[in-house]
């Protein structure tokens, strides 16, 4: 059952905060504030970078309340404490009201809402949920609908990369952001919430969907998973996001391709997604490990090729698809502690990339 | 002039009082809903102690009713042994509380393996492995489930002996089959459950831990379903009530480090593709 922002459980950091001025002066100029997860992402460069790409990512098809309300759910479905939080206080700030923002989170059914809103916010609770896992068709109703492809794809993207940005906050317990959140609540973040509905009008007014665009996909589906990036063709940026975090992942030197590689295959077996586990396999290859031995790795959830440390993240990134806050962080905690800060922050935004990546695949099938 | 200013006021003070009327009413009909939403939210949990959480997710779900359906799943079936004579010579409390403990820990290592304790009859306990959510590990995980549960109940009994009460053994089956799952029963007394011929057979593989003798038994689809690291003995077939012919079980010892060595002869095909027997 999604649980209310007061009803999460939320342990203490997990991983520390890591001081980089340059990267925080780079934050600031692309986000404006350098948040709680920027400092305890600062130490992965590819993890880093997706997690600034996510928060400055600005919807071009879908309307700003629809994308609110898409990252809200997903954050309350995921349990994470830290986006929940963030994301209330933000949609406060922007003019909703606290009866919107409860009646969403409580139940769609009941937020007034039209046919059309209610399959949306559906829509990104199952994806988000991924219990059970939705396919094509779930993807292909949202366009009877109404969305438009290119709307429906920015949809499941934003899902997708909520459920990312939500993991790196649940994974790494990262404190929430308390001072906005106060701040939302307090008479000076009460007042612009007021004014906020006067100017909204005006904001989508200005608000207009982009012409969908398309890159060429040959380029696109040259790396890791190239067929999921290639579904984001009419959403440039969105494309460039995802490759750019697939690819950062994988190149990095931390923890082993295998490993990777075996995780992805993980994830994509417990949402019984064959696309991803197969291109996780192609990936395989290049680790010379044979057909067996991947079937072998990703039945027993450990593989010899594997060193001790990172066999014990195939067990644990299963558990990062569908978790309950307080165990998934006490063992992400103890995992922490015997890969160290380095390797525990490569896991844990491969975890979650996976996460992103599969759901994202599962509406290819 | 000063007569329109005065209808203007009459009708501004008469707006502003019903705007402020509409918002008050808006208000506790708010407040009506959010208690509403809380009471419902607290009769959900209250029903996740008896039927798994998922499970009571879909029947309060509005646009979904838990549709029966026929999957594969992984059936764990625990007893305790002598227990009801046990009962003859224990305090009912006492016999209660020794009961809700044993079950408390039993149900917390099931959880921890991904399992879903469905049914508490008497002092036995059927626990499922893939029939609330899909689970490509459903064999691995329910026998990791038994060997936490072994292990939980080892602690457990040495806490009843500093406490000179008596110990508690059990018998764990374990098989795996294509079942129905759904909520069944009648009117008001209704259960999510499965049913299907596997669910007998890992009841009277079960039955069969107090025949060879040992305490946690799985079937051939069990091993099938194994990986290295698992130490198995298998045990003389068995003829058991509504089965021609004889049922082949393994008793599990426990685990044991999985090894490079194995890993390369298991690519070889050396030796069988899952489990290891020992014995």
């Amino acid at each position: 059952m999604a649980q209310l922002l007061d009803e999460i459980e939320w342990g203490e950091p997990i991983l520390p905060t890591t001081a980089d001025p340059a990267w925080e002066a780079e934050v600031r100029r692309r986000v404006g504030r350098v948040g709680e997860i920027d400092k305890r992402v600062a130490a992965n460069r590819w993890v880093r970078q997706a997690c600034v790409d996510v928060t400055s990512l600005r919807p071009s098809q879908i309307p700003p309340r629809l994308f609110n309300i898409a990252l809200l759910v997903t954050a309350q479905e995921n349990s994470c404490r830290y986006c929940y939080g963030a994301i209330r206080a933000s949609m406060k700030i922007s003019g909703y009201s606290e009866a919107f923002i409860r009646q969403i989170e409580r139940d769609a059914d009941l937020a007034g809402l039209d046919a059309r809103d209610r399959a949306f916010t559906e829509f990104c609770r199952n994806l988000a949920r991924a219990r059970p896992r939705p396919a094509k068709q779930a993807f292909e109703n949202l366009v009877q609908l109404g969305f438009p492809n290119a709307m429906a794809t920015e949809i499941a993207f934003a899902i997708a990369m909520g459920c990312f940005y939500n993991r790196i906050g649940v994974l790494t317990a990262c404190p929430p952001e308390r001072g906005f959140e106060r701040f939302a609540n307090g008479p000076l973040g009460r007042a612009i919430g007021t004014v906020a509905p006067l100017v909204r009008p005006l904001t989508t007014l200005r608000w207009r969907a982009t012409p969908p665009a398309t890159q060429p996909t040959a380029e696109l589906v040259s790396g890791p998973f190239g067929r999921v990036v290639a579904t984001l063709t009419e959403l440039p940026p969105a494309a460039q996001m995802m490759k750019a975090a697939l690819d950062g992942a994988f190149d990095s030197p931390v923890l082993s391709h295998a490993v990777k590689a075996l995780m992805f295959a993980v994830v994509g077996r417990s949402l019984d997604c064959s696309y991803s586990e197969g291109e996780a396999r192609r990936l395989l290859e290049s680790d010379c490990l044979e057909s067996a031995e991947v079937d072998s790795a990703i039945s027993s959830l450990t593989s010899t090729r594997l060193s001790a440390e990172e066999s014990r993240l195939l067990p644990w990134v299963r558990d990062t698809v569908h978790y309950q806050t307080a165990p998934i962080q006490n063992r992400t905690r103890a995992i922490a502690a015997e890969l160290g800060g380095s390797m525990a922050l490569e896991a844990i935004g491969v975890a979650a990339l996976a996460n992103a990546t599969v759901r994202l695949a599962m509406l290819l099938q | 002039m000063s007569g329109l200013a005065a209808t203007a006021v009459a009708v501004g003070s008469i707006a502003l009082a019903g705007a402020y009327l509409a918002l008050r009413r808006f208000r506790q009909l708010d407040r009506l809903l959010a208690d509403s939403k809380s009471q419902l939210e607290h009769l959900q949990r209250q029903f996740e102690r008896f039927v798994p959480g998922d499970v009571v997710e879909q029947l309060t779900d509005q646009h979904a009713a838990f549709r029966p359906q026929r999957l594969r799943a992984t059936m764990l079936f625990a007893d305790l042994r002598d227990f009801t004579a046990l009962c003859d010579h224990l305090d009912a409390s006492l016999t209660v509380t020794m009961l809700n403990g044993y079950f408390e820990r039993m149900s917390q290592a099931i959880a921890d393996h991904h399992g879903h304790l469905t049914e508490v009859v008497g002092d036995g306990l059927l626990a499922l492995f893939g029939a609330v959510e899909p689970n490509p590990w459903q064999g691995r995980d329910a026998v990791l489930a038994a060997l936490a549960m072994r292990a939980a109940l080892s602690e457990y009994n040495a806490q009843l002996r500093v406490r000179a009460l008596p110990e508690l053994r059990f018998g764990i089956g374990i098989h795996s089959g294509e079942v129905v799952c759904g909520v069944m029963g009648a009117g008001e007394l209704c259960k999510f459950g499965v049913t299907g011929d596997p669910i007998n057979v890992a009841s009277r593989v079960e039955g069969l831990t107090r025949e060879h003798g040992v305490d946690l038994l799985i079937t051939e689809e069990i091993r099938r379903m194994l990986e290295d690291g698992f130490r198995l003995r298998p045990m003389p077939p068995s003829h058991v009530k509504g089965k021609v012919d004889a049922v082949q079980t393994y008793y599990v010892e426990g685990l044991e480090p999985l090894t490079a060595e194995r890993q390369a002869s298991r690519r070889t095909g050396a030796e069988p593709v899952t489990g290891r027997e020992t014995g």
